[in-house]
């Protein structure tokens, strides 16, 4: 009786506490995908009264190039995100984590983008690679590869690398992440592998990188997220152009939802959901992670 | 125990019951009346100082009773997508000013905007306004919006640079137009600024409507883009990228660049309408002194039109509240009146659709007078792409022209992708 009695009242507490979360999740998440699923079905310009027409938004969606554009170049995006900017903020923190001469200026100066204007940064690497004043055709007149020089961001072959390249400037949030991470790596298994005759290459391999799965995998976790995601740099630095080369899915929702194509824009906005599930499902099998291999890791 | 629990619970219901006070509609003191107006219309340049001199003036005929609060947007492109945002929510802003088109028009079948047709039928506020552009913000016999400015976009040329390159006269036709930008090419000036950025690749759409008239005459656009005449005007904006005809940046480039480009004299020639006057008389004046507006060489059967239609309009939420309805109301006969139209237009150069008087005193700015000149002696006009197309055609304009460019694609292949951002 007494045990029921107490059962009851951790039940409560229990309601007490995940109450909260619960309404904030339903308010701002569950009730919004409802929705955004039920927008999809309909043809809606925001004023008018919404109209239903079934599956029409996604076939349309999946016969429009743009928007297929738009998947390929997320993926794009996802992929750098995995391949390049994590394995070189990794490469950062490994660096740091050695605690050379100025480490503690390089770590705040790598985390200092992400403190900074999205926009004044957008603004400032449209100036770098501006084709009249920008730095780096300059940087390339300068050391004599003056062919090298072109218009960046307005060129097919080279304006995504282009975005992409000006978006490692985000690299600092995964180094402090990932240099956090080595920091709970304890001196004493370096000190074993030293006395074992390791190298710096052994040490980091056979010690550093298992220890870190955990923070790794959070940070490919992360980067693939804000990759899907992305829109701010292409908007700001390209607006999908030239050419549509680099639209993404959230650019391509905006621009319907600019032109009163509020059921596309809502179709566009569940595959863009439903692409995301995909692509961390692939990034679990990639990484062979169990769901608990992040606690475990971490622990 | 219980009196955690009842702590707890008023936490739980504060933290879900307290984001429901946060912000809302701001209330005035004292009955006074707060006009919220969201837009672009502020800031040093442009429109903005007069704008907001003149709001401030009537805060202070009005203190007590009417207050025009301006919520900054200084992006035009955002200052709309707040709106249109707003309208969805249907949380209208109090006043605000739009561009009507065929994707706006929708707003009129709604019960959001405030009804002025009968109002206008007072002490002549109706007869005040330009009745061509009421006549087009008159929709099924209803105004639901007042038209605030309209565009008028001529060719711009520097005629120093002109006379440098040692032409003599704005080309007539097209055969001149590439010679003298053979001309100017020699003398290491670009002939035109072109951009495929912004919402709307403003620069170059209006080139590329300059040359459909000239081929489609007044209707073209209701030929349709099976016409040979877009294919045409197509062509002639290929040429226009190509061949060092226009900057290394203009593919991307925004309206920034493209006048920038202008301003700077690296290009002779450009488009732009009368509210750019302000802009180019402060940041260029040397610029400014030397600019000729002209219409656009002929290119076919047609010559000596402008680009022009009624660019901007102003709505006002609806509303049952009679105080409310009547401080907006005030502001909104304020803000039109033959009064403050000519303050707007003599300060900022734009081409506002209200009748008021010029008198010889009044200090019209020179380009403003090419300006109604060039409206007056235009041999038609035709709309601006905006005026025409929904919202997802003039996107793509850009996009497709960039397309062409880039992709070595044929005119006829352009007008198959504007075709497609239409469907």
């Amino acid at each position: 009786m007494k045990q029921k009695k107490r059962k009851q009242k951790n039940l409560i507490w229990i309601i007490i506490f995940i109450l909260p979360v619960l309404i904030l999740l339903t308010t701002f998440f569950v009730y919004p995908l409802i929705s955004l699923v039920v927008t999809s079905l309909t043809e809606w310009d925001g004023i008018s009264p919404m109209k239903f027409v079934g599956l029409r938004n996604y076939s349309d969606l999946f016969s429009n190039p743009i928007f297929r554009l738009s998947i390929k170049n997320n993926l794009i995006w996802a992929a750098s995100a995995a391949f390049l900017q994590v394995p070189l903020a990794l490469l950062i923190a490994l660096v740091l984590r050695r605690k050379p001469a100025g480490w503690k200026f390089f770590r705040s100066a790598f985390f200092l983008p992400n403190i900074i204007s999205l926009v004044a940064l957008a603004m400032l690497w449209r100036a770098i690679y501006n084709p009249y004043y920008g730095i780096l055709n300059g940087l390339l007149n300068v050391l004599g590869m003056e062919h090298l020089a072109r218009h960046w961001l307005g060129e097919l072959n080279t304006v995504l690398p282009s975005l992409i390249v000006s978006y490692q400037i985000y690299v600092g949030y995964f180094v402090i992440i990932l240099f956090a991470g080595s920091l709970s790596i304890s001196d004493t298994l370096y000190e074993a592998s030293v006395i074992d005759g390791a190298n710096v290459l052994q040490q980091e391999l056979y010690i550093t990188l298992p220890a870190m799965r955990g923070f790794i995998i959070s940070s490919e976790t992360l980067a693939v997220a804000f990759a899907l995601r992305q829109f701010e740099t292409t908007f700001l630095m390209t607006a999908g152009g030239p050419a549509n080369a680099t639209s993404v899915m959230a650019l391509f929702m905006q621009k319907r939802l600019a032109a009163f194509q509020n059921g596309m824009a809502a179709a566009t906005g569940v595959l863009l959901v439903i692409l995301g599930i995909f692509v961390m499902k692939g990034l679990q099998t990639l990484f062979g992670m169990r769901s608990d291999a992040v606690e475990d890791a971490q622990q | 125990m219980k009196k955690g629990l009842f702590v707890c619970i008023l936490a739980v219901l504060l933290f879900v019951v307290m984001p429901a006070f946060a912000g809302g509609t701001e209330e005035a003191a004292g009955g006074e009346v707060t006009i919220t107006w969201p837009t672009h219309w502020v800031g040093e340049q442009g429109t903005g100082p007069i704008v907001e001199k003149m709001v401030s003036e009537f805060n202070e005929a009005n203190a007590g009773e009417i207050k025009v609060v301006l919520e900054a947007h200084p992006e035009a492109d955002a200052a709309e997508e707040v709106i249109r945002t707003r309208l969805a929510a249907r949380q209208t802003p109090d006043f605000f000013l739009f561009k009507l088109g065929p994707s706006t028009r929708g707003y009129y079948d709604s019960n959001l905007l405030l009804d002025l047709t009968d109002e206008l039928k007072k002490d002549g506020w109706g007869a005040s306004f330009n009745p061509g552009a009421l006549g087009v913000s008159t929709i099924n016999g209803k105004v639901k919006s007042l038209p605030m400015e309209n565009a008028l976009t001529p060719v711009w040329y520097n005629k120093s640079l002109f006379d440098k390159a040692g032409v003599a006269e704005f080309p007539k036709d097209m055969n001149a137009f590439w010679a003298a930008a053979e001309k100017l090419k020699a003398i290491g000036v670009v002939p035109t600024s072109q951009m495929t950025g912004g919402a709307n690749a403003w620069t170059s759409m209006l080139w590329f409507t300059h040359f459909l008239g000239s081929y489609g005459g007044p209707n073209a656009w209701e030929l349709g883009w099976d016409d040979p005449a877009f294919e045409k005007a197509a062509a002639i904006m290929k040429r226009l990228y190509t061949d060092g005809n226009t900057t290394l940046d203009a593919i991307g480039a925004g309206p920034g660049e493209s006048s920038a480009h202008y301003m700077n004299e690296r290009t002779a020639m450009f488009i732009n309408g009368p509210w750019f006057v302000a802009n180019i008389r402060q940041n260029a004046p040397a610029v400014y002194k030397e600019t000729v507006l002209t219409s656009a060489p002929a290119a076919g059967d047609y010559s000596g039109h402008q680009v022009g239609w009624l660019l901007t309009s102003a709505a006002a939420a609806n509303t049952d509240d009679p105080a409310r309805k009547a401080a907006v109301l005030d502001f909104f006969r304020y803000i039109t009146s033959p009064e403050s139209s000519k303050r707007r237009s003599i300060e900022t150069g734009s081409l506002i659709p209200v009748q008021f008087e010029i008198n010889p005193e009044d200090n019209i700015d020179p380009l403003q007078q090419q300006f109604i000149q060039a409206g007056n002696n235009a041999t038609f006009l035709i709309d601006g792409i905006e005026a025409v197309m929904p919202v997802n055609v003039v996107q793509e304009f850009g996009q497709a022209l960039s397309s062409m460019v880039l992709q070595d694609l044929s005119p006829k292949e352009f007008i198959e992708l504007m075709k497609a951002a239409g469907n």
